[in-house]
């Protein structure tokens, strides 16, 4: 396709009457003396106070990112560089009927389409393969990409994605994480369950710890999906140059993970695949995985040129990953005095459409659920489910945070009901030194209950309630 | 953003001989700020956008035979430091102060605020309780109407096609009347109201009575609101705080908010009982300080 | 095409672009000044906060034609070539920025800021950045350093003005 086109489009995309003498105005400052860092090793004991804490360190990067002068990929360009965008599904669940990309081909600027047919191996995640770069036969969720357009402009692309025709045959979706555990509920892959992965604990004997106890508490807590929102959205750039070799500049926090993904999804050796993990504007457990680096790689072959893709801010929130939404039902039996004898924790992950690092932070949300309490009688049970929705991934706690809330207000719950002060009864059941986990892990250096006693007195927890 | 005509009016007559030239669906950029995030995903571009930016007659705030006018190209910075506005309506000051961030205010206007009509919009109820009227220019000239009549419905105002907004008027016989305005979001910057709130009243020096009480409330129904019955109740009443209490309260119940994912529309009305009472205090505070200041 | 001629960083510069350029797009794709940011796009997130005029506006929510005529201050305006703007070391020296995205934005900010007061009051610096989000959570330290800051310009300002 020739780069030169007789529209009106073409006045817009060409600025050789712009001066570019960009260079005159990004003046460098003059190198100041470095601070010197304490260089002598230490090996501090256990517990020990090191020196380095209350001592004042600047960061390496902290200059660069004050003058504006920090390249994060999109403050990168190259020569013929292309702009990728992404059409969204912005349905549920469907199966795609036919998708028609001539009129986007031939429009002036497009350089190259590409849809769900054109990735050589359409599957990816980090631990099952199950979400698809680009989506071929099916859509699972609204925020599903079902084709590409590499263009001259990020405008003429985005135009070029209006005239990309998908039909569509819509199908039975399923939203909420309850529902799509029981029998019949739509199954968003198709398999026999939406469960696609549990873990289970077990400790002693909950139902003797329930009617040994002098009173069991249930209640349910809920928490609702959350984007990373990283200020810098999910950006890419990649070249596949004329001897095969594939190099992609990218924001993804696990650039040797993406690396394998990389070389299955394009079906192409892993030596050929150069991954450049640029300076990323936040991750916070976003950016662990590949998202448009695939897609980017496939059309800066169909072109020749290299491509770049950077996410809008809607995007972000339709189809990155985001933080799972947990339904917590927490059943706790305790003594008279307080002491927690058993604890029963139901927990539903919804995952949305894939698994993403679902597994992984299913796993820290069931051992965390307990809390840090020494409970003799514990039953956990965690699943995530697939619910055509965002998927859910990393963010910044794995699923701890989820289950922290709930079981910390189930505590201030119990205490109020009991009359014990909401301090005190942690004190009465916290971890010490020694304690095992839920999984038997013995546990060293506890200071749960020094740390609250010394926070206790640090905001007068004592004063401000009498 | 897809391609359209930029033009640049010199004031407010040229503008408006623009209108008339690119039709109905040229657009009017005044602060951008709504506009730009507009024109980022409408699905067709508008054939022009008109840039009033450069029309200086609209931008003046000054006292008139009209009494304060306040140019619709004011920014909300510009309100918050016309030395016009700046000690002498606490109300207009807060109510600008909670619009955006800087960033918005220093771009986005009041005319924008006032068109773009929707129904967290803060600077509405302050002006309302001083019973702003607007002027709007158009091809056959200039008309004039209350403010609280200008906002017809959600992002629906009585500007016609062709027709711009052009200057905002405190009438002289509100010149100097104290008022209180209260907005409560989820956040302290950068959040739409869940409701607002403002009233003015004048404070007989003599019988610390209210005369003539207005009270106007913002997000809890379709358009900007008048509270006549929390109005009726406090005229002539005794300023007591148990008067403002209660004037909070049937205010409350006056309004019709909704339900959303912000807040409940219960929420809604606690929220109106409170910050009413609050905006009545408010505008006592400016009256008693303005008593002081005569007095010296 | 709209043709714009404005001063950039206290230099004129022309430039002839479409006109549904941003102030943002004509700033870091046709002169090459990459260091404020595309965040969010419609004026929330605050990285690509520049100053117009004297007064901090987000760059993405502007028209190039806008600007015709005016005066840009970007953060590559702030540093001379011997030294660092005052705001931009003690935003170094606090570790005010982690990933540094929002950085850019939250320094001009602050530049507004002190340009019109050289001692503001802890809430008026918060309420100055109040639309520069921070998604790492450091808006204590950016608090402290444009404390340093004000400080360090009072203190120049008062040599200046010493006899």
């Amino acid at each position: 396709m020739p780069d030169t086109f007789e529209t009106k489009k073409q006045e817009k995309t060409v600025v050789t009457d712009v001066p570019r003498e960009a260079g005159v105005d990004l003046r460098l400052p003059a190198v100041v003396p470095a601070v010197p860092y304490p260089i002598e090793t230490l090996v501090p004991q256990v517990n020990q106070q090191t020196p380095a804490v209350g001592q004042r360190v600047t960061r390496p990067d902290g200059r660069m990112h004050g003058l504006g002068q920090t390249k994060y990929i999109d403050d990168m360009s190259f020569p013929g560089m292309l702009h990728a965008k992404i059409k969204r599904a912005g349905i549920a669940s469907a199966r795609i009927v036919r998708i028609d990309t001539s009129a986007a081909e031939a429009m002036p600027g497009v350089m190259a389409v590409v849809t769900g047919r054109d990735i050589p191996v359409n599957s990816f995640g980090p631990s099952y393969q199950d979400q698809p770069v680009l989506a071929d036969e099916r859509v699972f969720h609204a925020g599903d990409g079902v084709a590409a357009v590499a263009a001259l402009t990020e405008q003429i692309a985005l135009d070029a994605l209006e005239k990309v025709k998908v039909e569509y045959e819509p199908l039975p979706a399923v939203f909420d994480p309850v529902e799509a555990l029981q029998e019949s509920s739509h199954k968003v892959h198709g398999t026999d369950t939406n469960v696609y992965a549990k873990k289970t604990i077990r400790k002693g004997d909950v139902e003797r710890g329930f009617a040994q106890a002098d009173h069991v508490f249930e209640n349910r807590f809920s928490t609702q999906m959350v984007e990373h929102v990283s200020l810098e959205p999910h950006a890419a750039i990649a070249d596949w140059d004329a001897n095969g070799r594939v190099t992609i500049w990218c924001t993804i926090g696990r650039i040797t993970l993406a690396r394998g993904d990389m070389a299955r999804t394009l079906k192409h050796p892993m030596s050929r695949i150069r991954m450049v993990g640029t300076v990323v504007g936040g991750n916070f457990g976003g950016k662990n995985e590949i998202t448009q680096e695939p897609v980017l790689a496939l059309l800066s072959k169909k072109t020749g040129r290299p491509v770049k893709g950077v996410y809008s801010r809607g995007e972000e929130f339709t189809s990155t990953t985001t933080r799972h939404p947990i339904i917590m039902d927490y059943k706790t039996g305790v003594t008279k005095d307080g002491k927690i004898i058993a604890r029963k924790v139901r927990l539903v992950l919804d995952g949305g459409a894939y698994c993403s690092w679902s597994e992984t932070t299913l796993g820290k949300a069931a051992i965390l659920s307990a809390g840090p309490y020494n409970i003799e009688n514990l039953d956990v049970e965690a699943y995530v489910v697939y619910t055509n929705k965002t998927m859910t991934g990393a963010m910044r706690g794995f699923g701890a945070p989820q289950v922290c809330f709930a079981y910390e207000s189930h505590m201030d719950d119990i205490a109020k009901a009991l009359g014990i002060d909401p301090l005190e009864i942690r004190l009465r059941n916290a971890f010490g030194e020694g304690s095992a986990s839920p999984t038997g892990q013995v546990l060293h250096s506890v200071v749960v209950k020094e740390s609250l006693l010394k926070a206790a007195e640090r905001f007068g927890w004592k004063e401000g309630r009498s | 953003m897809k391609g359209f005509e930029f033009v640049s009016a010199k004031d407010a007559r040229h503008a408006v001989a623009l209108m008339a030239e690119y039709g109905p669906k040229a657009k009017i950029l005044a602060g951008g700020t709504d506009l730009l995030v507009d024109l980022k995903s409408v699905p067709e571009a508008p054939p022009a956008v008109i840039d009033i930016t450069r029309a200086a007659d609209m931008k003046e705030i000054k006292v008139t035979d009209r009494g304060l006018v306040i140019g619709a190209l004011a920014t909300h910075g510009e309100i918050m430091s016309s030395p016009e506005i700046r000690d002498r309506y606490p109300a207009l000051v807060d109510a600008a102060h909670s619009i955006g961030a800087i960033q918005t205010r220093s771009l986005g206007t009041l005319g924008g605020n006032l068109v773009t009509a929707v129904p967290s919009l803060d600077s509405g109820p302050a002006l309302v309780a001083l019973e702003a009227r607007v002027t709007i220019a158009g091809a056959g000239g200039s008309r004039e109407m209350p403010l609280i009549e200008f906002f017809v419905g959600p992002r629906r105002t009585a500007l016609k096609a062709g027709e711009l907004l052009v200057d905002v008027v405190i009438p002289k016989k509100n010149l100097g009347k104290p008022a209180g305005f209260q907005k409560f979001g989820l956040r302290k910057g950068q959040a739409l109201a869940l409701v607002n709130s403002a009233a003015s009243f004048w404070l007989d020096p003599a019988k610390k009575v209210f005369v003539d009480p207005c009270i106007a409330l913002g997000a809890v129904a379709p358009t900007v609101i008048r509270a006549p019955k929390a109005e009726a109740y406090l005229a002539g009443k005794k300023v007591t705080p148990e008067a403002m209490a209660e004037a909070g309260r049937i205010a409350a119940g006056e309004a019709k908010p909704i339900s959303d994912f912000r807040a409940s529309a219960d929420y809604r009305r606690d929220l109106i009982a409170v910050l009413t009472k609050r905006s009545l205090e408010g505008a006592l505070a400016v009256a008693e300080r303005n008593q002081k200041e005569s007095r010296k | 095409m709209t043709d714009v001629v404005l001063r950039v960083n206290g230099r004129e510069r022309k430039a002839s672009v479409p006109p549904e350029t941003t102030l943002l797009q004509l700033l870091r794709e046709h002169l090459g000044l990459t260091g404020s940011k595309l965040g969010c796009d419609v004026g929330d997130c605050g990285a690509c906060t520049v100053i117009v005029d004297g007064k901090a506006v987000n760059s993405c929510l502007m028209l190039a034609g806008q600007v015709d005529g005016r005066e840009v201050l970007t953060i590559e305006g702030l540093a001379t070539r011997d030294r660092l703007h005052p705001i931009q070391r003690a935003f170094e020296e606090r570790a005010s920025l982690q990933c540094g995205f929002c950085g850019p934005g939250s320094i001009m900010s602050a530049k507004a800021l002190l340009d019109e007061n050289l001692d503001p009051t802890p809430q008026e610096i918060r309420d100055a950045l109040a639309g520069n989000l921070c998604r790492c959570t450091g808006y204590t330290k950016m608090i402290e350093a444009i404390q340093d800051a004000a400080r360090e310009l009072r203190t120049e300002k008062s040599a200046r003005t010493a006899p």
